[in-house]
């Protein structure tokens, strides 16, 4: 019954989110585009959760965690799935330059004004606010393009520059995956070389998963049966993740990257097959996420300022930056900073993922932080993009690129 | 252009992926090493039984079996109880997709139950549910009583307890399968009086069982010294049938208008009103088969046109949920108590299934050409139904109870493996595959 209720609510409020006569009243407020991203289940979420109105109590949120975990890693397959290795190779030495100084500045910003405020308040020792403060720092340099592909779409912005901001924000998604990879080599074993053994085992659970769901899909139409290899392999590559108490989000990603490298018309007919399901799990995800958040802690309004506002002047920064790598190479919109402010789904998988794996009190520090983080910036987001678009014209693209 | 695979060409393939699938489990499970303690199954247990029964499902198409076979021997072979390759835990945690699964089959079936169709048939088919229930009872009770001497259970009690117990015992037994029965028809398309038949036999079936099984639980409390409250009998007997029916015509007609005027992301939607009929049928004391059975029947005499949208979305929906369904079921399936009462089930099945045969057979004496004369094959299957009255009957009566719920369960795994291929024979021998 409690199950039936968090689906009640889940698809009761998809619902919502999808009607016009809503986005029309969320405009008045300006919280269209967090009910457009999705992340205003986030909001409920919190709400309804055992930090606040205990609707959903904790015992419900253990019995949802199947579907958490689940959720993590279609994230990492829908991930690894937008990653084309052999793109990826022709891109341009500039673009991973100019990825590395947005996404490392951002990093550096966050981690060391929320390493110095938990040291400073005596929250921790400095050994111990290193984890903490990197993981929030990864989840700050994670960046979503999914504004740029609105305006993009709406004509509001060249599809040059759309693109662009996209290509970026992807590939600082990989940078916090990264991080997070790191992170759990360090926390989620019982020492180091334990952790980096249990990174490596959900590599090769990724591997093994993304060649054998190649070869189970090879052949088959587009049929029901496709759909139900889709939601097999995502329960598998999850699965088994979630069973050995590895990365699925890491594992997803790796099983997806495969996926994308042997393509072919049996992957492409995967790929739609999950982008079917792709926003009702990812909206219950949200929402799942959201119901995990313990909002009473007094330390994390303390450290969410600290983390919006250097994350702000960090992708600023690195915006900057980065456009200056990318002068001639890419067409990026003049103040590329302010385009990269969302923070998007994948980081709410990467603080979920560290809380998933390595439960403690890091975690329970770094993950509200972070999942409140996501829905601010997106709200501040909305309100700023329209500035990248602000300041003088770059020079032009070097053609072919 | 090239040619269409061929049955070989399919058989190899199937194999392939199946054979490469339980390799991968069989590595996941060793892997097991790195982490002295294993996180949670549930969502590896749905993925890995899901896969593999797609593809047993085709081999055992390919092999001429029922796809529902397949589903059920891979679940048994990768389960807790065969390679251990799916935790235990993980096939428990399958509770959601259980219920969700009996809901989507009752709404198929419910969506064959015209009116017109229980006008015409309805009597025959109450004569034939209540001559079969009443059959099967009297032969498995005096089975019982006349093993005696050799059941532990009943060996040791007086015979009025003797007697109220084993009537308890062949309630269950009486249980037919209606999860199996309508998952061959649609998964074989079966259309034709035998079919519709078959439908309308197990939901009476086990209407018949829900309400005999309500008071022989009674009458063995009482026997046991327990009080006797039959008006609380009645009510919660009534309760379940006629709440069940009202609240499930209500989803019905919810149904029928969400098909007229909004007419969107249909399967999603049928798992929704499937998941929460199984859900608030728990909740409320409610029969979950029952109440699916009555929406899809409401949306079917109300608006057929609508129904053939339903249908299509309840096929395309049905699939995957029923593959995982019958894996699990099969997961879950303890063959080591046949080793323990095998001979007593084997003997107490065999008189079930020939008990189903000849009280078909005179009643049909009169119709050498009846499609029923092969109904028998279709009503020997027994699954989900069973299992949760074999538990309830263990719960109520811990004395005796556990050793009738063992016996019940290697009935029910023979049953399992032998029903879904005889009621596949059945729907083939009459045609209306």
């Amino acid at each position: 019954m409690r199950s039936l209720l968090v689906f009640g609510v889940a698809g009761a409020l998809s619902v919502l989110a999808s009607s016009r006569k809503l986005l029309e009243v969320g405009r008045l407020f300006e919280l269209a585009q967090l009910f457009a991203s999705g992340l205003s289940f986030l909001a409920v979420g919190v709400l309804l959760g055992p930090g606040a109105l205990r609707l959903i109590q904790p015992a419900d949120l253990e019995q949802m965690r199947p579907l958490v975990v689940a959720g993590l890693g279609l994230g990492g397959l829908l991930m690894g799935l937008n990653i084309d290795l052999r793109v990826l190779r022709r891109l341009p030495g500039a673009v991973y330059s100019a990825t590395f100084a947005q996404s490392g500045l951002t990093f550096a910003a966050v981690a060391g004004p929320v390493a110095a405020l938990l040291v400073g308040t005596g929250q921790l020792p400095l050994g111990e606010a290193v984890g903490p403060a990197a993981l929030l720092g990864a989840a700050a340099s994670i960046s979503s393009g999914h504004l740029a592909v609105l305006w993009s779409r709406s004509g509001r912005l060249n599809r040059a520059r759309g693109l662009s901001v996209a290509l970026l924000a992807m590939l600082d998604d990989l940078t916090g995956v990264g991080v997070l990879a790191v992170a759990l080599a360090l926390g989620s074993g019982s020492t180091p070389t334990d952790g980096l053994k249990l990174v490596g085992l959900a590599l090769a659970l990724g591997l093994a998963c993304g060649v054998l769901l190649a070869f189970l899909a090879h052949g088959r139409g587009e049929s029901g049966e496709l759909v139900a290899i889709a939601l097999g392999g995502v329960g598998l590559v999850a699965g088994a993740a979630a069973y050995l108490r590895v990365s699925a989000l890491i594992a997803g990603l790796v099983c997806g990257a495969v996926l994308s490298l042997v393509g072919g018309k049996a992957v492409a007919a995967l790929v739609r097959a999950l982008q079917r399901i792709e926003r009702p799990a990812f909206l219950l995800l949200v929402f799942l996420i959201g119901a995990h958040v313990d909002p009473r802690l007094p330390l994390t309004w303390a450290l969410l300022p600290v983390f919006v506002a250097f994350r702000f002047l960090g992708k600023v920064g690195g915006g900057r930056l980065a456009a200056a790598a990318l002068d001639g190479v890419l067409d990026v919109p003049p103040r590329l900073g302010y385009a990269l402010i969302a923070q998007g789904g994948v980081s709410l998988c990467v603080v979920t993922e560290y809380l998933l794996l390595a439960p403690g009190a890091s975690a329970a520090l770094v993950f509200p932080v972070g999942a409140l983080a996501a829905l601010v910036n997106e709200a501040l987001a909305s309100r700023v993009f329209a500035r990248s678009l602000d300041g003088p014209a770059r020079a032009s693209v070097e053609p072919g690129v | 252009m090239t040619a269409a695979p061929g049955a070989a060409v399919r058989l190899v393939g199937a194999s392939a992926r199946l054979g490469l699938l339980v390799c991968l489990l069989a590595a996941i499970a060793a892997a097991q090493w790195v982490r002295a303690d294993a996180g949670t199954p549930i969502t590896l247990a749905a993925g890995a039984l899901l896969l593999c029964a797609l593809f047993a499902g085709t081999l055992a198409g390919e092999l001429g079996l029922p796809r529902l076979s397949g589903y059920l021997l891979i679940g048994i072979v990768i389960g807790p109880h065969g390679l251990d390759f799916i935790p235990r835990e993980g096939v428990a945690g399958l509770d959601l997709v259980k219920g969700l699964a009996v809901s989507l089959i009752a709404f198929t079936a419910g969506a064959e139950l015209r009116l017109a169709f229980v006008r015409r048939a309805g009597l025959r088919v109450l004569g034939l549910a209540g001559a079969l229930s009443g059959a099967v009872f009297a032969t498995s009770a005096g089975a019982l009583l006349a093993l005696r001497p050799f059941l532990p259970f009943l060996r040791d009690l007086p015979l009025s307890q003797a007697v109220a117990l084993a009537a308890l015992a062949a309630t269950v037994m009486v249980s037919f399968s209606p999860t199996v029965t309508i998952a061959i028809i649609q998964e074989t398309r079966a259309r034709g009086p035998l079919a519709e038949l078959l439908m309308a036999l197990v939901i009476l079936g086990d209407l018949v069982v829900m309400l005999a099984f309500a008071v022989a639980a009674g009458w063995a409390r009482a026997s046991f010294g327990g009080p006797l409250d039959v008006a609380g009998l009645a009510g919660g007997v009534g309760w379940e049938l006629f709440g069940s029916l009202a609240i499930g015509a209500a989803a019905g007609l919810g149904t029928t208008l969400y098909l007229r005027w909004v007419d969107r992301e249909l399967p999603i939607f049928v798992c929704a009103v499937a998941f929460a009929s199984a859900e608030l049928g728990a909740e409320l004391h409610l029969s979950p088969l029952l109440l699916s059975l009555a929406a899809g029947a409401a949306v079917v005499n109300l608006d057929p046109a609508q129904c053939a949208k339903l249908k299509g979305a309840l096929e395309r929906a049905s699939m995957p949920v029923l593959a995982l369904f019958f894996a699990g079921a099969g997961a879950g399936l303890n063959l080591s108590a046949l080793r323990v009462v095998g001979p007593v089930a084997l003997a107490l099945g065999a008189l079930r299934a020939s008990t189903i045969y000849g009280t078909t057979w005179l009643f049909d004496r009169g119709e050498p050409r009846s499609s029923s004369r092969f109904a028998w094959m279709g009503l020997v299957s027994q699954a989900g139904v069973t299992i949760g009255l074999a538990a309830l009957v263990r719960r109520t009566f811990p004395a005796g109870g556990a050793e009738i719920e063992a016996l019940v369960l290697a009935l029910v795994a023979l049953n399992q493996l032998v029903g879904p291929v005889l009621t596949r024979k059945a729907l083939d021998r009459a045609g209306e595959i």
